[in-house]
């Protein structure tokens, strides 16, 4: 039958108590019994053999003839009144020479069966005995030397219930102890397994507004205490996105609230009274470039969320990197003039990757690399091909970034410096925009800054296993 | 020529309607997919610019009907929904062009302009606007006789205001014909590379043929007289 739910690790725990406990006593009751047994059985034995030792020293005395005329009279006296003792003597021939309560054996060994050698046990009307037979050398004072058998039988029926009265009792005990053990144990593993109650009341207790909340363990078993780490491991890391998250949405608001405040202001002042149709193109072409500039954001934004949701696509085409970096470079030849800086590209590798998306994020870097670099300077974009990976480094002359900013600096809206505002890339998404890419492709994206000098640097696998070119 | 717009969002479709208008087109607009396709199927149409989601019968619906009765008349979808999937089916159902909303209208027109254009009569070798001529085989640009350096991409920027002179050429179609650029892309440089270009065909000479639209593009053409 199986169970349709999963036994609680409570039931389970006092369960194996149970069975743990009544084992050990089974076994132990076991053992008891045998040893009791034994130690009667040998008790049994050494009187048997006592009253054998005692039948063949009357034997012995019984030389004279006078003395054996006495002999059934010594042996009275020596066994009447011990209820419990039977004893027959025979000849070789199997004539009885001597009986006392005969009825105690069986009618074979009465007829002449030889008891089986050793100690034997039998059961006659509901008594148990036990017996033995030896035979005994009687010594003829004429110096003839006649063997007696004599058979000695122990009523022993007192052991017999003795050990059956306490084999029920150890039984009793051993069930009464399993039960004691299981409810011991239900009470044991229920204490035991206070601190995971602990853990998920806290667990049920969790929201979003509540994820800073962590669980405390301190005291906590080493088992629970990794359970608790690795929960608390857990809650840290959705804390974090759930803050980016929500401060994704509060810097979309803001984003959006800037231009949005721009148009109606604007619209607003332009409507207040009458003007020439020159004013009113003027401010049409105005709000154009603020449509334009949400529409740009929103676009980078779904972009943003298209890879959260991992529906960019993935890497199926070769892209030479250098010849991407090239092209881009050609792009930007006349801003980069304009500012007086050079761009050199230096270098090959080819990696898998969409070309699309990787020109974009190397053209964010660049672009980004372009507005930091210090007139005259050179921006130097190195491709190398480093076995397994394949690096680009994007390296300018310009301002250092601050070290706090760094880290920064490819979250989404994040800004180097609060003065960058209103900088053709609108919103500051470009960086954040190329780290997913990159990290799409299996990637990764840091950045360096020390003594004017910045470096952005990109390393991606040169082959994502499992593909193939096609192209 | 004439233009089909399925459009079901009331705004859209009317500024379509009289954006695509005012541009010289004559246009019809249907406000649902049944009426679309009805109206595809039974009238002449140079272009159906065709909305995806649509009332009835979604976008897909209409051109797979329509390339199915055997025209292959242009279709330009217009979509809010930005996946390769959507964009990979609309191209095998046999779309010609692709726009996301939001969309800027220049965008639109100038794909517009290309898609009418296609297939149609060989494109000449020389171009000529005013006293300005750009010869494609010699690779040759002159202006009132006196030959112009240009640059690889100075030239085909001006290959590319010549071929559509007249047409408003927003910054982004720029830097896709041109560049290969087919992503937002830092504008400023299409602003640097026309100014640069504007230095070599116009600064020494009157008058002055590229013109920069507000908000829009660039446009080559020889100005009205005032």
């Amino acid at each position: 039958m199986k169970l349709r739910y999963p036994l609680s690790l409570t039931t389970r725990l006092a369960l194996l108590f149970a069975l743990t406990a009544a084992s050990l006593l089974i076994a132990v009751g076991v053992l008891l019994g045998r040893a009791v047994e034994a130690h009667f059985a040998e008790l049994d034995d050494h009187e048997l053999r006592g009253k054998l030792a005692l039948i063949e020293n009357l034997l012995q005395r019984a030389d004279l003839p006078s003395a054996r005329d006495m002999l059934p009279q010594r042996l009275d006296d020596a066994f009447v009144g011990h209820d419990g003792i039977a004893v027959f003597l025979r000849d070789k021939e199997g004539v009885v020479s001597y009986a006392i309560h005969p009825s105690s054996f069986l009618a074979g060994v009465l007829a002449g069966d030889e008891l089986p050698s050793g100690i034997a046990k039998w059961e006659k009307d509901g008594h148990h005995y036990a017996g033995r037979e030896q035979s005994l050398r009687m010594q003829g004072a004429d110096g003839t030397t006649t063997y007696i058998r004599a058979v000695v039988g122990l009523d022993i029926t007192h052991h017999a219930t003795f050990l059956d009265a306490a084999r029920l009792r150890l039984w009793l005990a051993i069930s009464l102890a399993a039960v004691m053990a299981a409810l011991l144990g239900w009470w044991v593993a229920h204490a035991g397994l206070a601190p995971l109650r602990r853990v998920s009341e806290i667990a049920r207790g969790l929201s979003a507004e509540r994820l800073s909340q962590r669980l405390t363990e301190a005291k906590a078993p080493v088992e629970v205490r990794e359970l608790v780490d690795a929960f608390n491991g857990m809650l840290s890391r959705l804390e974090a996105a759930f803050q980016r998250l929500s401060d994704f949405s509060a810097d979309i608001a803001h984003e959006l609230r800037t231009p949005i405040s721009n148009l109606m202001t604007q619209t607003a002042v332009s409507l207040s009274r009458t003007r020439t149709a020159d004013e009113y193109r003027e401010v049409l072409t105005s709000n154009l470039e603020e449509y334009q500039r949400i529409a740009r954001m929103v676009a980078d934004m779904l972009f943003l969320a298209k890879a959260d949701n991992g529906r960019l696509p993935g890497p199926h085409e070769l892209v030479a990197l250098a010849d991407e970096a090239r092209a881009l470079a050609e792009f930007y030849e006349a801003l980069a003039e304009e500012h007086d800086v050079n761009v050199v590209v230096r270098g090959a590798a080819t990696v898998h990757g969409d070309r699309l998306m990787l020109r974009r994020a190397i053209s964010n870097l660049l672009s980004n690399a372009l507005r930091h670099s210090r007139p005259g300077s050179t921006i130097e974009i190195d491709v190398a091909d480093d076995g397994p990976q394949v690096m680009l480094r994007i390296q300018n002359h310009g301002d250092t970034i601050p070290a706090d900013q760094l880290s920064r600096i490819f979250e989404r809206f994040h800004r180097a410096s609060a003065e960058r505002h209103h900088h053709g890339e609108g919103a500051g998404l470009g960086l954040a925009i190329t780290r997913t890419i990159i990290e799409t492709h299996g990637g990764t994206v840091d950045v360096e800054s020390a003594d004017g000098v910045t470096a952005f640097r990109i390393h991606l696998p040169r082959l994502i296993h499992g593909q193939t070119s096609t192209e | 020529m004439k233009i089909l717009i399925v459009e079901d969002e009331p705004k859209t479709g009317d500024y379509l309607q009289q954006g695509l208008g005012e541009a010289g087109f004559v246009v019809d607009l249907a406000r649902d997919g049944l009426d679309g396709l009805h109206m595809a199927l039974n009238g002449e149409y140079d272009l159906i610019v065709l909305d995806v989601m649509l009332p009835s019968l979604d976008g897909w619906g209409v051109l797979r009907t329509v390339r199915r009765s055997g025209r292959e008349t242009p279709v330009l979808f217009l979509t809010a929904r930005d996946q390769v999937e959507d964009r990979v089916r609309g191209l095998e159902l046999g779309a010609d062009d692709y726009l996301v909303k939001p969309f800027a209208f220049s965008e639109l027109l100038a794909r517009v302009r290309t898609l009418l254009r296609r297939g149609k009569a060989k494109e000449p070798e020389v171009f000529r606007v005013g006293d300005l001529e750009l010869d494609l085989l010699r690779r040759r640009v002159t202006r009132a006789g006196i030959k112009i350096d240009l640059t690889a991409k100075e030239f085909s920027l001006l290959e590319l205001l010549l071929r559509r002179q007249g047409e408003v050429l927003p910054r982004s179609l720029i830097a896709s014909q041109v560049w290969d650029m087919n992503f937002d892309s830092d504008t400023n440089v299409i602003e640097v590379a026309v100014r640069r270009l504007r230095a070599k065909v116009d600064e020494p000479f009157e008058p002055k043929l590229i013109r920069t639209v507000r908000g829009m593009g660039y446009v080559l053409e020889v100005p009205e007289a005032q």
